[in-house]
């Protein structure tokens, strides 16, 4: 396993200001003595310097040598590792992994701290629905189904879900259950609610084509409705007639589409922000599947079952692809060593935003700034004492209401009754949402350019908004930028012509990364990296049974 | 009127008097932080039981002071006196709310006593003070100076509380340490103002005996909060150890031995038997069983039951506690009563989790079990709960051989109903046919299991043929009869997204408070 932190480019930064918090400890006298000395800061995560090194250019050299493989990967990332395990599934090894990053994962990485691992972007997958019965096979292969109940249903091992209590909001100086923030609703308010909970009931079943209206991945969603993404959510809701006072109820809407998409009300598509209720189905008691380090246990464990390191290339930039010639030129960043890879089939499971730089010049059918990405910040940071507050217990995910975070979860949560040590790691979501490509390249510029002392006192303040005084119970602090996080689902882009063009083959390229699916999750990754994997199979003359179109017509 | 004289003090007198001052407010805070902490580890509800103390402790000082008009001669005399009650009071306030817990219906009277009269006291030093120095100095700097020493005296304590005396005197010998400061202040004020004093022998030789009380308070206060607490589990206490998880306290009354968790009762051995019969031999009468699993049960006694059945070739016992299942495989008083099961060659003992232990199991391909025995606490918390779960079921219906039995403890069904049927519940839909059943038990009442299977299966009618002091055939068949009040009650089943069982739970308990409340 290559280490969780960049050793290329060592970033670390002690920081004072942080600890200056005061006499917080008083009041827990008779507990252990925290280690003295101001919290460890660091920034983990990807290295926005090789993000960049592709854009800036100048690296230039021999060719050391040249490989033939049957199929390149480019990006370790969850898109990346289903397409390893679709060809694993085959039988097939006759394939490489090229990434850019020391660890893989891409947005589903995960880091350590002394207390416990931790997620650095994507941290949880709902169990999937029955009819994504590919997804419910990798899980299967990955030793997380225990087996069926006697309705043929996955049963998943309880130690990867979500246990009570699941969430909570913090209002009004006090904490409360559940995601929705009812307390003191007025009747109006209780009505619009109600309608809301209609209307999705409505909209949970299947379109006169015969597939539900929303699903996983979205493409494969009944074509009834697609006119709902060429609207807003926003623009929806007031369509619904929902009133613009019932603030709770748009609070808890726009708290759903900033949660997925990184993305408010206003920005967001109506279709994507009615899948995020709707893809698995309403009412169910889906589990949600978690681990410590997020989904990073996911990744990690695909790489494990298909035995990847003998094919997994970290640490090393695809600097250049000759999609027709079936050619990616990598440049290993450790020593500079270039090598050119010739395939007959190019999976691109990395950003689609950076595909046009390696490419030919003009060879890209996608027009420049098509897709656009929202930027997060993430940090998880380890405290030496679990805070509490007034009302609702600790729960795994707990939001405040007033806030631009979207609070944090416990990556500790899960520890079985036998864990003693005290204390816990919180990972403290924030994403930066912009309305246009200005605004995303200002909120960019906020995250990236800001120091590590800077961000851990935005880290810190948004913390003490839920919990006052918690910075001097902060001992280490782990920083993730993500300048280009999740592709964001703004009005038109699920069923228009620019995702289209995304994800069309280039020569022997097939862009296959979540970004071209058009929804930032897992599940989409999955089919995405699975699907193009599949289609590989297929032209090298492999195809064998399809895992992945069996859950179209489910 | 005219107010008889009081002579001031000389100036190394005025010295120690404002040097008292430091003392008293300082003691004083600390009697208050003492009571407010102890109620909220004796009653729960921190924050109402520190409000309460708070309001109660300063209307007292506020009557003190009022009441310090009507004192108007002899101040000299009343400062010591004033000393000596608030030692007295103050310094054993701790100790006398844990006796007070453990005898009075309510130890809220207690309370208020407490801090009325400590309150009172500390509200007429201030005062007094003031007046046997007043000829010394201007108003307005003897003022300035009481006060400020004052203050002094109450921040003093709040930083000493928390972070020197809780954590390394704990609260019985803080109370015992600080009322000795008040015994020495009156002891000293004795002695500097002896030529002032109506009566200075009696003041003296009272404040010393009293400093010497409490001096010998602090050096045996250890004991003494050893004793408070075996008051708590009214007999007495012959062990008591506090491992990483839970303090583990075992009483004993001649014959009654009984195991306390946190104060709650495990069992009584008076009555075990029943308990453990019922837990264990209706699941074991139906299988032969080869292989057993035992979830929880560190106490081994269910082990001994096991042990009767001959057939019984291995069993696996999980519990979460070493210093559980290690005090009942040393102590020769608990290994009398387990019979040393603990320590027979076909037990093995593993320290952990269930849920993380079972999961490792299958997923190392561990062989299935004839008969799996689940005796874990009461589910009163989220990490306890989710080993009531429909998930855990799964787990534990994966490890029981196809024709195999289990049993869940599965509290009270007539004090936590909803619990008891949420049991059954989510054993049902975690694909699990089961049995509920309850049997009486006087030291806990009314209680009850649920059998498992995998498939549906009669009532039990027989019993191996072992001995057994409780149980017999006519008996068992009984158990599985609920009467008219306890049919089952409409619940969910117990998910681990939602842990209703945790609710359901507290509701019941919270109900029968009430109502038990209601009928007293």
């Amino acid at each position: 396993m290559p280490t969780k932190r960049s050793r290329a480019f060592p970033r670390r930064a002690f920081l004072g200001s942080a600890a200056a918090s005061g006499l917080v400890g008083l009041a827990c006298g008779a507990g252990p003595a925290p280690p003295a000395g101001p919290p460890l800061i660091e920034l983990v995560g990807p290295d926005p310097a090789r993000g960049h090194l592709l854009r800036d250019g100048g690296l230039d050299g021999p060719i050391a040598r040249s490989e033939d493989h049957a199929i390149v990967i480019v990006g370790a990332g969850a898109a990346g590792l289903a397409a390893a395990w679709r060809l694993w599934r085959a039988g097939f090894d006759d394939y490489v992994v090229v990434e850019l990053e020391d660890a893989i994962g891409g947005t589903a990485r995960s880091g350590e701290l002394p207390r416990s691992p931790h997620p650095m972007g994507a941290h949880y997958l709902p169990a999937p629905h029955p009819e994504c019965r590919a997804l419910e096979a990798l899980l299967d292969d990955l030793g997380l189904v225990l087996g069926r109940d006697a309705a043929g249903r996955a049963e998943y091992l309880p130690s990867a879900q979500v246990c009570a209590p699941e969430d909570r909001h913090f209002r009004g100086h006090r904490w409360h259950e559940g995601l929705y923030p009812g307390e003191g609703e007025d009747a109006a308010e209780a009505e619009a609610h109600a309608r809301w909970r209609d209307h999705l009931a409505a909209l949970d079943r299947r379109g006169s084509d015969g597939r539900r209206l929303f699903r996983l991945p979205v493409a494969r969603s009944s074509a009834q409705l697609r006119g709902l993404d060429r609207i807003t959510m926003a623009e929806h809701l007031q369509n619904l007639g929902v009133d613009p006072g019932a603030w709770r109820l748009r609070w808890a809407i726009d708290y759903a589409c900033r949660d997925d998409y990184g993305c408010t009300i206003d920005q967001v598509s109506a279709f994507a922000g009615l899948h995020y209720h709707l893809a698995r189905g309403l009412d169910d008691h889906r589990p949600i599947l978690t681990w410590p380090g997020g989904n990073g246990h996911l990744v990690r464990s695909i790489a494990e079952r298909v035995d990847l390191a003998p094919r997994l290339r970290t640490g090393t930039a695809a600097l250049a692809i000759d999609p027709d010639a079936g050619e990616v030129i990598t440049h290993r960043l450790l020593d500079g060593e270039r090598r050119r890879l010739r395939a007959r089939a190019i999976l691109w499971a990395a950003p689609r935003f950076v595909l046009p730089r390696l490419l030919p010049p003009g060879r890209d059918p996608l027009p420049r700034g098509a897709l656009t990405y929202a930027p997060w910040l993430v940090a998880s940071v380890e405290v030496d004492r679990r805070p509490r507050g007034l009302g609702a217990p600790p729960a795994w995910d707990n939001v405040p209401i007033d806030h631009t975070s979207l609070g944090y979860v416990v990556a500790t949560h899960g520890e079985d009754r036998s864990e003693t040590r005290p204390g816990a790691v919180l990972t403290y979501y924030e994403p930066l949402p912009g309305a246009d490509a200005e605004a995303l390249a200002a909120r960019r510029r906020e995250l990236l350019e800001a120091d590590a002392a800077t961000l851990a006192a935005r880290v810190e303040a948004g913390l003490s908004v839920m919990h006052p005084g918690i910075g001097g119970a902060i001992r280490r602090m782990a920083i993730t930028r993500w300048g280009h996080a999740m592709i964001r689902p703004v009005p038109g882009l699920l069923f228009g012509d620019a995702l289209a063009l995304a994800r069309a083959p280039i020569g022997r390229l097939r862009p296959c990364a979540t970004d071209v699916a058009g929804l930032p999750l897992f599940e989409e990754a999955f089919y995405a990296g699975a699907g193009a994997a599949e289609a590989a199979l297929a032209e090298l003359g492999r195809a064998g049974q399809t895992l992945i179109a069996d859950d179209l017509e489910a | 009127m005219t107010l008889p004289i009081t002579r001031p003090p000389s100036p190394g007198g005025a010295r120690l008097l404002l040097a008292s001052v430091l003392v008293v407010a300082t003691c004083g805070l600390v009697y208050e932080l003492l009571s407010a902490t102890m109620t909220s580890y004796l009653l729960g509800d921190s924050i109402t039981q520190f409000s309460l103390v708070i309001g109660v402790y300063l209307s007292a000082m506020g009557l003190g002071s009022w009441l310090s008009k009507g004192i108007e001669r002899d101040l000299y005399d009343r400062f010591v006196v004033v000393q000596l009650v608030v030692a007295v009071v103050g310094g054993t306030s701790a100790l006398a709310l844990f006796f007070g817990y453990a005898h009075l219906a309510s130890v809220r009277p207690l309370l208020f006593a407490i801090l009325a009269i400590v309150g009172t006291m500390v509200g007429l030093e201030i005062p007094i003070l003031i007046r046997i120095l007043k000829d010394g100095d201007e108003l307005k700097d003897l003022v300035a100076r009481v006060l400020a020493f004052d203050y002094l005296g109450a921040l003093l304590a709040s930083l000493l509380f928390p972070l020197a005396l809780l954590p390394t005197l704990g609260l019985v010998r803080t109370g015992f340490l600080f009322g000795g400061f008040n015994a020495v202040v009156a002891a000293a004020c004795a002695i500097a103002f002896r030529d002032r004093l109506r009566r200075p022998r009696a003041l003296v030789v009272a404040s010393l005996t009293i400093a010497a009380a409490l001096a010998l308070g602090l050096a045996v206060g250890g004991r003494l909060e050893r004793i408070a607490e075996e008051e708590l589990f009214d007999a007495p206490l012959v062990r008591s150890e506090k491992s990483a998880y839970q303090r583990l306290s075992i009483t004993r009354d001649g014959d009654d031995v009984r195991l306390y968790i946190d104060g709650n009762l495990q069992f009584s051995s008076l009555d075990e038997h029943r308990y453990h019969e019922a837990l264990v031999h209706p699941a074991l009468g139906e299988a032969s069983p080869r292989r057993v699993l035992v979830l929880g049960g560190g106490d081994g006694l269910a082990l001994r039951e096991i042990l009767k059945h001959p057939e019984v070739a291995s069993i696996d016992l999980v519990d979460l506690d070493p210093l559980m299942t290690d005090l009942f495989t040393r102590d020769p008083l608990l290994r009398e009563l387990n019979g040393g099961s603990l320590a027979d060659p076909r037990v093995k003992v593993h320290n952990a989790d269930a849920m993380t232990w079972l999961e490792g199991h299958l997923r190392g391909g561990g062989a299935a079990y004839d008969a799996i025995l689940i005796d874990l606490p009461d589910p009163n918390n989220f990490s306890l709960g989710k080993l009531y779960s429909g998930p855990f079921y799964r787990l534990v219906g994966r490890a029981l051989a196809p024709g195999g039995s289990g049993v869940v403890q599965s509290t009270s069904p007539l004090l936590s109903p909803r619990a008891f049927w949420c049991v059954v519940a989510t054993l049902e839909a975690a694909g699990l046919h089961p049995r509920p059943y309850h049997t009486h038990v006087p030291t806990f009442g009314d209680w009850g299991f649920v059998l498992l299977s995998h498939d549906e299966r009669p009532t039990p009618s027989r019993l191996a043929d072992v001995e057994l002091r409780y149980l017999d055939e006519a008996t068992l068949a009984s158990l599985f009869i609920f009467p008219r009040d306890q049919q089952p009650a409409d619940v969910e089943p117990n998910r681990l997204g939602d842990q209703l069982l945790v609710h359901y739970y507290e509701e019941d308990l919270r109900a029968l408070n009430q109502s038990r409340r209601r009928v007293h």
